[in-house]
């Protein structure tokens, strides 16, 4: 902008002396010398500074004639002195040639240089508050994203030492803080629920695994006090107390595991049918020492991408409990259907309210916890069919239990 | 037969090598991958006997550095990675059987003699006899005292293995991956049903005492009375 105002300036006075230059050529020429000389010196200097040497000295609003000025339109900046307050000044101009001799005509430019440098002034005065209110905003703007986050790493302390239902603030902003609050936030829900299911299921593993530690305990202070003969036995009973602590803690292992897809299955494509029958074969003699009758129908073959030993260990989880509770002299049926495999027996069954509950951790529904079993083979087995993309349901088999398994 | 075993634990060490040499056999140790590589490399073994996770070097590396030469001596992983995928990895570096930490001897000295024997090529059997419990392999006929005696699939298979290491304490796991191939721990009696369903048929002819359980660890086939 001030290039242009500069431009506009120079173009401005280089119209204005050219027109002055065509204005006294004219002159020049229809007046005589006498009058020229008056027009001259009666030249108004608003519009223009005029000297003309005449033979004998100059005439005009100056009383120098700088040499070498070049001729209009060509012109040249040259300074002056006046009496005036602004003691020096700067003017443009040029020569022309008359019918009386040379003409000098000139305008001041300092004037309009005063008023670009006005405006220079007050450009530079509105840059400089504009970056000190800038400034000032962003600093105050700063200030309250800073007190934000200063919120922020007070309340992750407080979390950090255990406050974990502590939220951040989110505000109706939705600003990208906001966003970040909300996403922390929902990590926090998350951790919350996982924590709260630990806990809840810390008691049952502490009687879980406290149970059978105190028995080796105590098997093994009373070991010095054992007869020879009797050492083999009481070790043996102390092994399987271990192996069964060992297998508790396996299976929550693997539940973890499988749960939070960790496990890498090997799937390779398994008959359902195949599946079944080799249930079958597996648990036949089971039921048999329970005088059950074991029934296995299938119809209609259906291949699921599986990891053969896990699938398989689900099914035998649940066929095995079939056998462990239906009771004596009971029947157990599987019955396989396309993509369906349903485990039923005759026994007492599941009441409605409970049925929900076995699919949790370490939960059994005998309260003094008797029958052995480390309480997660059903969790196990329905993180197992969740990662085949398979349901299970229980049902009602009246009398029993009906447990439903259906691959997608 | 000549073992090396390559495994950081001090306690397993000493119960692995008290084991293994009241078997007769001459056991070698490194408590370090690089010192295990060496001596893998260096000498000639009948058995290796390679802990999953040692220092300095994996224990699963060191199995793929060692395959890498050609050398295939077999190889059994130790491992408290109870995990099936951790025994897929295991068998896929190049293991040649994978147990699982805390173990018992009797299970290890089974295996190992099991990998041992595949080194070299005995003659295929075609019969089995322990004490005057006779298997004919091909035609699957079976008799106790002169006496035939008729088994179902898997209890043949059961009774075979047990034939196949008498005198030795078979743990359930291993019955259970020799009969049905399924690895996984059934924490169950499905074993059991079965052996007591061999066992009664061995009463009927008088032998009933002929499998014997070891409480907390398995059942042993017993040679003679």
């Amino acid at each position: 902008m001030y290039r242009q105002l500069n431009n506009e300036q120079e173009l401005q006075t280089n119209q204005h002396l050219a027109a002055e230059k065509a204005r006294y050529q004219q002159m020049a020429l229809t007046l005589d010398r006498r009058s020229f000389a008056t027009q001259i010196r009666t030249a108004d200097p608003k519009t223009a500074l005029v000297v003309w040497r005449s033979s004998l000295d100059l005439i005009g609003a100056l009383s120098m004639m700088p040499d070498d000025m070049p001729m209009l339109p060509e012109t040249r900046d040259f300074p002056i002195l006046t009496g005036g307050p602004d003691k020096l000044h700067i003017l443009t101009g040029g020569m022309v040639l008359t019918r009386y001799g040379p003409v000098l005509i000139a305008t001041r430019t300092d004037q309009l240089g005063t008023l670009i440098d006005r405006f220079v002034n007050a450009a530079i005065t509105a840059l400089m508050l504009t970056i000190v209110l800038t400034l000032a905003l962003g600093y105050l703007f700063s200030k309250a994203i800073l007190r934000r986050l200063v919120q922020y790493n007070r309340l992750s302390r407080r979390i950090e030492k255990g406050e974990y239902s502590t939220r951040l603030p989110v505000s109706w902003r939705q600003d990208e803080f906001d966003m970040l609050a909300g996403k922390f936030n929902r990590v926090l829900d998350t951790l919350e629920n996982n924590l709260n299911a630990v806990r809840g299921a810390t008691d049952n593993i502490a009687h879980d695994l406290r149970t059978p530690l105190s028995h080796l305990r105590i098997g093994l202070e009373q070991l010095p006090q054992k007869r020879p003969e009797e050492l083999d036995e009481a070790c043996a009973i102390l092994t399987e107390e271990l192996d069964h602590c060992l297998a508790t803690f396996d299976a929550m292992l693997s539940l973890t595991r499988i749960e939070e897809g960790q496990q890498t299955l090997e799937l390779q494509p398994l008959s359902l049918q195949q599946l079944c029958s080799d249930l079958y074969e597996m648990a036949e003699a089971m039921a048999e020492l329970n005088e059950q009758q074991l029934v296995l129908k299938t119809d209609e073959d259906f291949t699921v991408m599986a990891d053969k030993y896990l699938l398989f260990q689900a099914f035998f989880n649940l066929v095995d409990n079939a056998i462990k509770y239906a009771g004596e002299g009971a029947k157990v049926s599987i019955v396989q259907q396309g993509n369906q495999v349903t485990i039923s027996d005759n026994g007492p069954g599941i009441p409605a309210e409970d049925r929900d509950k076995v699919f949790d951790r370490l939960v059994r529904l005998d309260p003094s916890r008797h029958n052995k079993g480390t309480g997660l083979g059903l969790s196990l087995v329905k993180a197992i069919l969740q990662r085949h993309n398979a349901t299970i349901t229980l049902g009602d088999n009246q009398p029993g239990l009906i447990i439903t398994i259906t691959f997608s | 037969m000549k073992i090396l075993l390559v495994e950081d634990d001090a306690t397993t060490t000493e119960y692995v090598v008290k084991g293994f040499t009241e078997q007769g056999h001459n056991i070698e140790t490194a408590s370090d991958g690089h010192q295990g590589l060496l001596l893998a490399t260096s000498m000639s073994y009948d058995l290796i006997v390679l802990d999953r996770m040692l220092p300095q070097l994996d224990g699963l590396k060191l199995l793929a550095a060692l395959r890498a030469t050609g050398d295939q001596t077999p190889v059994l992983i130790l491992s408290a990675l109870s995990h099936v995928d951790e025994r897929v990895k295991g068998l896929r570096a190049g293991g040649d059987d994978y147990m699982t930490k805390p173990f018992a001897f009797s299970e290890l000295l089974v295996r190992a003699e099991k990998l041992m024997q595949r080194g070299n090529s005995l003659p295929a059997h075609t019969e089995l006899s322990v004490g005057n419990l006779v298997m004919e392999l091909l035609t699957r006929k079976v008799t106790l005292g002169g006496t035939e005696i008729l088994l179902q699939p898997k209890e043949f298979q059961l009774l075979k293995y047990l034939m196949e290491h008498p005198n030795q304490v078979i743990s359930r796991t291993l019955l259970f991956e020799a009969v049905w191939d399924y690895h996984f721990d059934p924490r169950t009696n499905v074993i059991d049903v079965h052996i007591a369903k061999l066992r009664r048929k061995f009463e009927e002819l008088g032998f009933g005492e002929l499998i014997e359980t070891v409480r907390g660890a398995g059942y042993r086939l017993r040679q003679g009375h």
